[in-house]
């Protein structure tokens, strides 16, 4: 190098040309600089939309986000009621809540400038702070493919519907290992689904079990208040998957699957009682009488049995499940399965009376002096009828004692042609049982598709196997041959009328739209009620009814202290975990009502 | 003979010449310096411990605050090591979208590596501009990933959003700008005399020592070795890309490493444009993970090392089968430039020209301290 | 993938030399070898590696605690810049005793780790000279970064949390509240 560089003194003054050029940095006069379209910045939340599930609260590394009950937000079923708070001292702007949050209702928004000299103003109410960051909403997770929840539940491995129909073997064949870690990995613990489930089964708990990979303890826990969990696993309402939060915006987590992959690890009831292995507690010399073995009388004779009761269960049929048994049909729930439970029931200490039914092998009177309490399952017996002409032709079922006969082992004949008629959970199964007795089958239902209670996934499944569905149709007449037999079924179309109460559409004959369905069998699916005929007329006034139903107070209990009551006999509901949450109810009345209300805190 | 008498001087922890909060503790006699010390441990933060009580997920966002100036090696290490642990397979644009980050984070820390050392120099202007215009790739950056600083974006799995509409022909806008801008740097910096004059000659490493001593990135290049993650272990696609790695400028003093920084930001403007002409249009991002608290990665361990603007950036992850890291033991090359190189390379040095020496280290505390 | 005949080389001849004294060798993968060693023998396994085979540069020594196996795993991280290949030496240090050999001669940044799992973990390496205190400042507790050093009970001990967030509430607790449900104590450990 020279002793004088003197391009090392002119090149940098070449930085005097932009003295008069625009700076880049300041604007003036101001203008704003909108932040980015994703920028993270200070948090919205949907108040309406967020379901409280606390899954921000859970991901929050810095422990920025607290659950906090809001006014004016009523809890409910599928919605803790709470909201997220956010102290914004802690939080980093990951965004991490947003991503994981499965209702898409938390986002952050362009707003990043917050100012107060209070410290207290840093904790947030996201969406109620700043009811104005709905328009700024920049860090959403809106594309479910950047949400860090699975929204897609793991399929369930099924027969095909061609192989279906040709037997009554079980059409669902379960999880596989893999497959139920990782749909028991879907769950984000949140715990909504409890509160849905009547019997209230620890449900985010059995599921962690899975997904670590502990089924024994899975099975522990499920049945800690769930006597029949493999037939909830196989043919539960699951109430709880409707209120799953995944389900907002994609596929709940099949926590009916996973209930039943966890109930079939154990192969038969010596397994099962080895790994549940619950404490009895010594006999305590209490005598409970049960009537009816479904799964509320069998709720309370596992219960009570376990808590030291000698329990004795009446049982009509020759079969214990009640309507799980003889109203499902067994490509749902087999038989094995139901007796393996019943079988482990037996293990425990239940006692069954079977082929003994009560008002005829043994009076009420004797069973009410025989115990110390006595708990009343005996569920909806009868069905109802259509009401129309020509009922009681030859060829004409009612749903009920249509499956009861086929649960029963008897091969009907239904001819080629069957018509169900309703469009309920009983109706599918009518239909479907009626396939694999080989003949074409219509369902013929008053409403529209959308409107039938049916459970959906069932309805897809009875399609899959060619059942037709005729929806708006109402029947009028069974047509009969000279023998009497069914020739065909006569229904008028109806159109959807909307209710002016604002109740759900009504369906309305069309006038001169009568058509005749060629059939050879109809079978009426359209709701069942109970017969008390076994009850002695003196017990009326002590054991109320209402419409067909019994009433009973917060324990399950009548009038009459002695006696309790459960299952279809007494919900609305009609489905096996009502009944068993009925049971359970009515096992803490007994308990309370013979041991005390101190034996209860005990478990 | 009289016995020379020798001062301490602290300098830092809070010092405008300081590339952060650390302190070098100087004896100096006059003006030279006789012996050095660096003190550490005025961040308290302490990542890597807080990392074992949270989950795989919830790390990575703790990662990136390891260095603030280039937080994206640190993501990128991360998830490519757990990854690498778990077998998780990236998506093609993912891997592409990694590398523009990944440049873009080197440009502009270079950026920011302009101001720092023309400011240890007195020369503040072009500070002034560099981290002006380093501005506009954090703006790039902010529309990206939803951040300026610290961007979270790159995650075990692949990067959290996908590219938004238009933004390639913004980074090319930019990149040109860049381009241009580097021009005025030049005549401001390196072809000043004072620059010259204070940085030739200063700052020796000998080059037969570097690699023994633990030296890598600009200031191993300097020494005229050709060493380079990106090309002794190409990670992503770098061994799709063309660049040229210097190892040609050998005097391996503050002015051999500001050289190598002014060419290798000119590569990183090339590779970002070889970037976004390779990139895919369409396909996947991210390989979605399963739910965070239940994720749970199989034992085992991995050392990534990614290429930072300051050298090799190495990650040791180990697993032991839980859903929490076992360890994540961060390996920055402050860490061996920052003590042991500097305490070294100081004794015998001016003392007005620490700061210089440090910035051409790239010395950064916040990684020495995790 | 790039074959692994560079690597399989390596562990040919670390065995050669070695013999017994190196075990669980295996290529991890493409660039990069494992390979175990004793604390006795670690010293001459590195000097080998650097001096012999030319692994001149050492990336990081990294350090994890197996608190259930009682054990230190020291792990150094040494580079060819020529081959391209990483190494990984791993040695285990009894817990109750933890020692290990100071390398500071060889590599001179080993100090500065060393310095760190000293103050961090406990481990002593006779012979290494260095200031105590590195990160830490005034520090008599459990070193810091071992498994069993609780970070949030330290954090309870020592500081105090802002006031006004007291009324937060768990989501599961809440809803199981409400409903009555009984969360059996052995299940609780899979709530969230």
């Amino acid at each position: 190098m020279s002793w004088f560089n003197i391009k090392g003194i002119t090149n940098p003054l070449t930085a005097l040309g932009q003295v008069a050029k625009k700076p880049h940095t300041i604007r003036f006069p101001y203008e704003e600089k909108p932040a980015a379209e994703r920028y993270r910045g200070l948090h919205y939340n949907d108040i309406d939309y967020c379901i409280g599930c606390g899954n921000c609260a859970e991901i929050c590394m810095n422990k920025a986000i607290d659950m906090v009950p809001v006014e004016g937000i009523e809890p409910k079923k599928g919605d803790s009621g709470l909201r997220p708070r956010i102290d914004n001292g802690r939080c980093c702007w990951c965004g991490l809540c947003v991503d994981v949050c499965p209702t898409g209702s938390l986002s952050l928004t362009r707003e990043y400038i917050f100012v107060s000299p209070n410290p207290e103003d840093f904790l947030w109410m996201p969406g109620i702070s700043n009811p104005d960051g709905k328009d700024k909403r920049s860090w959403r997770s809106n594309d479910l493919n950047f949400s860090i929840n699975t929204y897609e539940r793991e399929k369930m491995p099924m027969l095909d519907p061609k192989e279906r129909v040709k037997s009554f073997a079980e059409v669902v064949l379960g999880y596989e290992e893999d497959q139920a870690r990782r749909e028991a990995q879907r769950c984000l613990s949140c715990g909504l689904c409890t509160e849905a489930c009547p019997e209230h089964m620890h449900i985010p708990e059995y599921i962690n079990a899975i997904a670590w990979g502990a089924d024994d303890d899975s099975l522990r826990i499920i049945y800690d208040n769930n006597p029949l969990p493999e037939t909830c696993g196989k043919v539960c309402t699951r109430r709880c998957e409707e209120v799953c939060a995944l389900a907002k915006r994609g596929e709940p987590v099949a926590i009916r699957w996973l209930k039943r992959y966890a109930t079939e690890r154990a192969l038969n009831a010596d397994e099962i009682k080895e790994i549940v292995n619950p404490p009895i507690a010594p006999k305590n010399g209490k005598t409970v009488g049960v009537i009816g073995a479904g799964p509320a009388g069998l709720t309370v004779g596992y219960y009570l049995a376990l808590r030291g009761f000698d329990v004795e269960i009446y049982e009509r049929n020759s079969r214990a499940g009640g309507m799980t048994m003889y109203g499902i049909p067994k490509y749902r729930l087999p038989l094995e399965s139901l007796d393996k439970q019943i079988e482990y029931m037996k293990k425990v200490g239940v006692k069954f009376h079977f082929n003994t039914e009560v008002g005829k092998d043994i009076s009420f009177d004797e069973i009410y002096q025989k115990y110390d309490a006595v708990f009343i399952g005996v569920g909806l017996q009868d069905a109802w009828k259509l009401g129309i002409e020509g009922e009681d032709a030859d060829g004409v079922w009612s749903a009920i004692h249509f499956l009861r006969r086929v649960n029963e082992g008897e091969r009907i004949d239904v001819g080629n042609r069957v018509v169900v008629v309703g469009g309920g959970n009983t109706a599918i199964d009518a239909s479907r049982v009626s396939r694999r007795l080989g003949a074409e089958v219509i369902m013929l239902y008053r409403r529209r598709k959308q409107d039938m209670p049916a459970d959906w996934e069932e309805i897809e499944d009875a399609e899959a196997e060619g059942v037709q569905i005729w929806t708006q149709g109402i029947p009028v007449k069974v047509i009969t041959d000279e023998q009497g037999k069914v020739k065909a079924l006569r229904y008028v179309k109806a159109e959807m009328v909307p209710d002016p109460r604002g109740g759900r559409p009504r369906p309305v004959p069309i006038e001169g739209s009568e058509t005749d369905i060629e059939c050879t069998t109809v079978i009426a699916a359209i709701g069942q009620s109970a017969d008390y005929s076994f009850l002695p007329e003196k017990y009326h006034d002590k054991v109320k009814m209402n419409r067909g139903r019994i009433i009973v107070n917060e324990w399950g209990q009548t009038d009459d202290p002695k006696i309790f009551a459960g299952g279809d006999a007494v919900n609305r509901v009609a489905d096996a975990i009502s009944a068993i949450a009925d049971g359970y109810r009515a096992v803490k009345g007994i308990v309370r009502l013979l041991l005390g209300e101190e034996a209860l805190k005990q478990k | 003979m009289r016995k020379q008498k020798t001062t301490t001087i602290y300098l830092g922890p809070q010092h405008p010449g300081i590339t952060g909060n650390m302190m070098v503790k100087l004896e100096v006699d006059g003006d030279t310096i006789v012996k050095a010390e660096t003190h550490i441990g005025y961040l308290h933060r302490g990542f890597e411990k807080l990392m074992e009580r949270r989950n795989w997920l919830q790390s990575f966002t703790i990662v990136c605050r390891i260095c603030v100036p280039e937080p994206d090696p640190n993501e990128e290490n991360y998830a490519r090591g757990v990854e690498e642990i778990e077998g998780r397979e990236v998506p093609e644009k993912a891997r592409w979208i990694r590398m523009l980050v990944l440049e873009l984070a080197r440009i502009q820390a270079y950026l920011l590596w302009y101001g720092g050392q023309s400011a240890s120099v007195g020369l503040y202007t072009i500070g002034q501009w560099s981290i002006g215009d380093r501005n506009y790739v954090l703006d790039l950056f902010e529309e990206l990933t939803g951040g300026r600083v610290y961007h979270m974006y790159i995650w075990p799995g692949g990067v959290r959003r996908d590219l938004p509409k238009g933004f390639k022909d913004r980074v090319y806008k930019v990149m040109d700008y860049i381009e241009k801008r580097l021009d005025d740097y030049d005549r401001l910096l390196f072809d000043n005399a004072i620059f010259q004059k204070r940085a030739q000659g200063v700052g020796y490493i000998p080059p037969e020592k570097a690699i023994e001593w633990g030296v890598v990135g600009p200031p191993l290049r300097a020494t005229g070795t050709k060493s380079d993650v990106r090309i002794d272990e190409p990670y992503e696609f770098y061994d799709q890309v063309e660049f040229v790695v210097p190892d040609f400028y050998k005097t391996s003093d503050v002015w051999a490493r500001a050289l190598v920084r002014r060419f290798e930001i000119r590569q990183a403007i090339n590779i970002v444009r070889q970037v976004l002409d390779k990139m895919p249009e369409k396909g996947p991002v991210w390989n979605k993970i399963p739910n965070p608290h239940k994720w749970r990665i199989p034992r085992g361990d991995a050392y990534v090392k990614t290429e930072s603007a300051r050298g090799e950036f190495g990650y040791y992850v180990v697993s032991d089968g839980s859903q929490f890291p076992r360890r994540v033991h961060v390996r920055g090359p402050a860490y061996v430039h920052g003590i042991t190189l500097l305490e070294k390379i100081l004794v015998g040095q001016n003392i007005s020209d620490v700061s210089m020496i440090m910035n051409s280290l790239g010395t950064c505390p916040p990684e020495m301290e995790r | 993938m790039a074959d692994l005949q560079k690597e399989n080389l390596l562990l040919e001849v670390l065995k050669n030399h070695f013999n017994d004294k190196i075990f669980d060798l295996k290529v991890q993968r493409h660039q990069r070898v494992h390979l175990r060693t004793t604390t006795e023998q670690i010293e001459a396994v590195l000097l080998y590696l650097k001096e012999k085979l030319g692994y001149k540069h050492l990336s990081h020594i990294s350090c994890v605690d197996w608190i259930e196996e009682n054990r230190f795993e020291l792990v150094y991280i040494l580079w060819h810049p020529e081959d391209k290949i990483n190494v990984l030496v791993k040695v285990d240090v009894d817990r109750l005793n933890p020692v290990a050999p100071n390398i500071d001669y060889i590599w001179p940044q080993a100090n500065t780790y060393e310095r760190e799992m000293r103050e961090m973990f406990g481990i002593q390496f006779p012979g290494l000279v260095g200031r105590k205190e590195l990160i830490l400042e005034d520090w008599d507790d459990l070193p810091p970064m071992r498994r069993d050093f609780d970070t949030l009970q330290y954090v309870m001990e020592n500081f105090e949390f802002r006031s006004g967030r007291e009324d937060a509430q768990n989501v599961r607790e809440t809803i199981a509240k409400r409903t009555g449900e009984e969360i059996p104590e052995f299940a609780k450990k899979y709530s969230r």
